[in-house]
């Protein structure tokens, strides 16, 4: 009897907890989006245009893509190396590794940014060092790239850690039997084997890279035309009171993270309608 | 005749655990050499070392003459047949095959007809030409194995080794993928040596079984040999089913200590363990018998008895004609006498046959013994 109650409940409890995940996705995700795009063409698209051909805001975007790939780039190779080695051998400090890599999810990215002004800032530890060989690092594009690989470094390693310990180490050692280099191994192997998972862990992490505001915020100076990232481009244009020009830009960093995840999303239906294919019985 | 893999004192230590303890051994040219063990045993280990995956603590592997420690498992010219089979699971079937071909040096590397030629002769020996172009996910367990097969013999090795080659087979399948290798070494004849824990598979493919258990070798022998003259009652008791019995030898009787007479023994006195297996114990019917029929079943060609006897019970097996002409069922009284057996005095040693008795009154009963 009991289980017959729970179903009848089950019944009506599966539409109820779809519509209010549904609701709550929608107000809190859907709704800001689509008001970043409704009210950067308020004014209509001459003025949506002419924010965006500002040449600041034109700094800004090129500014946050090349800050994008610098970090990508990093993350990416430590995140390899670190799950290759996590997932292959155990060895001591294993553990403080996995610790690491999980810090920046739960330090605030503040603290990482103030961390940066006081090791590289003029009164940090190695101002002086630095300020003495003319390397500016702080308030300038070294410092920023640093402040987002921080931020950025756990995706891809945390994407792969899984993949590649589930897979094991055997594929890799039968190329190795088989006579293949090291790097053979590499390329022909392990990279085709977590190429679904590596890419995923990219666009997370370039996501990320592009949006993030907190620790580039300490480090950058908001120097406009050279220091500025998208993000704090749109914050600085909303200080003015320019909101046209300010939702013109969060639409633009908008978009490039809908294609993001678009572009996850389209990896995601690839890899399953692979797998599908490969899983039917001969 | 020189040893094609020769293995000196090798040693291997996994942390605390010692897997391989100074481990001799000589690889015949052209044989099929089992390693035989249960899981721990460090037969794995060892064929791991044999093929460069893993690097020995102590010792030295032998190619010909030549120590292989210079060589990377890529240099050592072994096909690896792995458990899982490994397969590369985004190449196809075809480019498996080819891999070991398409990664040498290009100074080195054949023409790619070539390659294909070869691949395609590799894959219609092992009777998968038809699925050159499947993914791995897309075989059988025994199309895998096969594939795998033909992958580390596309590098021409000088000696193939397989760990646990029918491990994840189903019984069926095993069995004739068995019978299959089995030919196909006659054919080729190529060094090879594989790892099981199944005395069947070992018995029945190797020319020579080496019996392995806490990363020593117990024995190494023919099939033959290792089953009918066990070095030691580890052997003894890992080939195949067979009852322990605890006893005494006293001026030559093997006496079981509640004080049944169990048969005759060339052996100093003192305690002993005597083993007997199931198809050497025969059973008559007798009305003040000391055993009792627990548990009968048929098995095939054979009728398989637990016979409870004192407080132990002993595995007794026979012909099914044999059991329909005792006419005997469960519960009723029977004596026991063992037609052969071995005795083993000290471990490690090996076995002193067990004769029987004559007269042969076996197992019979002490009157008032019979527990049940």
């Amino acid at each position: 009897m009991s289980s017959v109650a729970l179903r009848t409940d089950g019944s009506l409890a599966r539409p109820i907890l779809i519509a209010l995940a549904m609701l709550v996705a929608g107000v809190v995700l859907g709704l800001p989006l689509a008001i970043v795009l409704v009210e950067a063409f308020a004014r209509g698209p001459g003025t949506y245009l002419a924010a965006l051909v500002d040449p600041d805001t034109i700094d800004a975007i090129a500014l946050t893509l090349i800050v994008a790939l610098c970090s990508v780039s990093v993350t990416t190779v430590f995140g390899i190396a670190a799950a290759w080695c996590i997932a292959r051998f155990t060895f001591r400090g294993r553990s403080l590794l996995l610790t690491l890599i999980d810090l920046p999810f739960s330090v605030s990215p503040v603290i990482a940014g103030l961390v940066q002004v006081l090791l590289f800032g003029r009164r940090g530890w190695l101002g002086p060092f630095l300020a003495a060989h003319d390397v500016r690092i702080v308030f300038a594009l070294p410092g920023i790239v640093l402040a987002t690989v921080f931020v950025t470094l756990p995706f891809v390693a945390r994407e792969l850690m899984p993949l590649m310990q589930e897979q094991g180490a055997e594929e890799e050692e039968a190329a190795l039997s088989l006579g293949a280099s090291g790097w053979q191994t590499f390329r022909r192997v392990t990279l085709p084997n977590i190429r679904f998972a590596l890419l995923t862990g990219v666009l997370l992490a370039n996501a990320r890279a592009m949006g993030e505001f907190g620790a580039v915020s300490v480090v950058s100076g908001h120097i406009r035309g050279a220091t500025n990232t998208m993000p704090l481009q749109v914050e600085i244009l909303f200080n003015d009171y320019q909101i046209e020009a300010a939702f013109a830009v969060a639409s633009v960093l908008a978009l490039l993270a809908l294609v993001t995840l678009g572009l996850k999303l389209a990896l995601e239906r690839r890899q399953s309608v692979l797998l599908t294919t490969k899983g039917s019985a001969p | 005749m020189t040893a094609a893999i020769e293995i000196r004192g090798v040693s291997k230590r996994f942390g605390s655990h010692l897997a391989l303890d100074n481990i001799h051994l000589d690889v015949r040219p052209g044989e099929l050499l089992a390693l035989l063990g249960p899981s721990g045993s460090g037969k794995t280990s060892l064929l791991r070392i044999i093929a460069g995956l893993e690097a020995p603590d102590a010792g030295q592997v032998l190619f010909g003459a030549e120590d292989a420690a210079q060589r990377r498992a890529g240099e050592r010219e072994v096909g690896f047949v792995f458990q899982h089979y490994a397969l590369f699971r985004h190449m196809t079937v075809f480019e498996n095959v080819a891999f070991g071909l398409r990664v040498v040096p290009r100074a080195r590397r054949l023409p790619r007809a070539v390659i294909a030629e070869r691949v395609t002769r590799l894959l219609e020996m092992v009777q998968l030409a038809w699925l050159a172009d499947r993914m791995p996910a897309q075989l059988s367990g025994g199309q895998r194995q096969r594939v795998a097969l033909a992958r580390a013999l596309a590098i021409e090795p000088r000696v193939l080794l397989l760990d646990e080659p029918f491990g994840a087979l189903d019984a069926k399948v095993r069995k004739e993928l068995r019978r299959w290798l089995r030919a196909l070494h006659e054919d080729v004849k190529l060094t090879s040596v594989f790892v099981t824990h199944d005395q069947d598979e070992a018995l029945e493919l190797a020319d020579r079984v080496v019996v392995m258990s806490a990363g020593r070798i117990e024995q190494i022998g023919g099939p033959g040999e290792v089953y009918t003259a066990p070095a030691s009652a580890f052997v003894h008791e890992f080939l195949g089913d067979t009852n322990r019995l605890d006893c005494r030898i006293e001026g030559g009787r093997v006496v079981l200590t509640d004080g049944a007479l169990l048969g005759r023994a060339d052996a100093p006195d003192g305690t002993a363990v005597a083993y007997v297996r199931p198809h050497e114990l025969d059973v008559a019917a007798t009305r003040e018998g000391a055993a009792v029929i627990r548990h009968a079943s048929t098995f095939g060609p054979l009728v398989r008895l637990i016979v409870g006897f004192g407080e132990s019970s002993l595995d007794v097996a026979m012909p099914v004609e044999r059991w329909v002409r005792l006419g005997l069922a469960v519960d009723d009284r029977v004596s026991l006498t063992a037609r052969y057996g071995a005795v083993f005095t000290r471990p490690g040693q090996p076995a002193v046959l067990l004769r029987p008795c004559i007269p042969m009154n076996g197992l019979r009963a002490v009157p008032g013994a019979l527990g049940a």
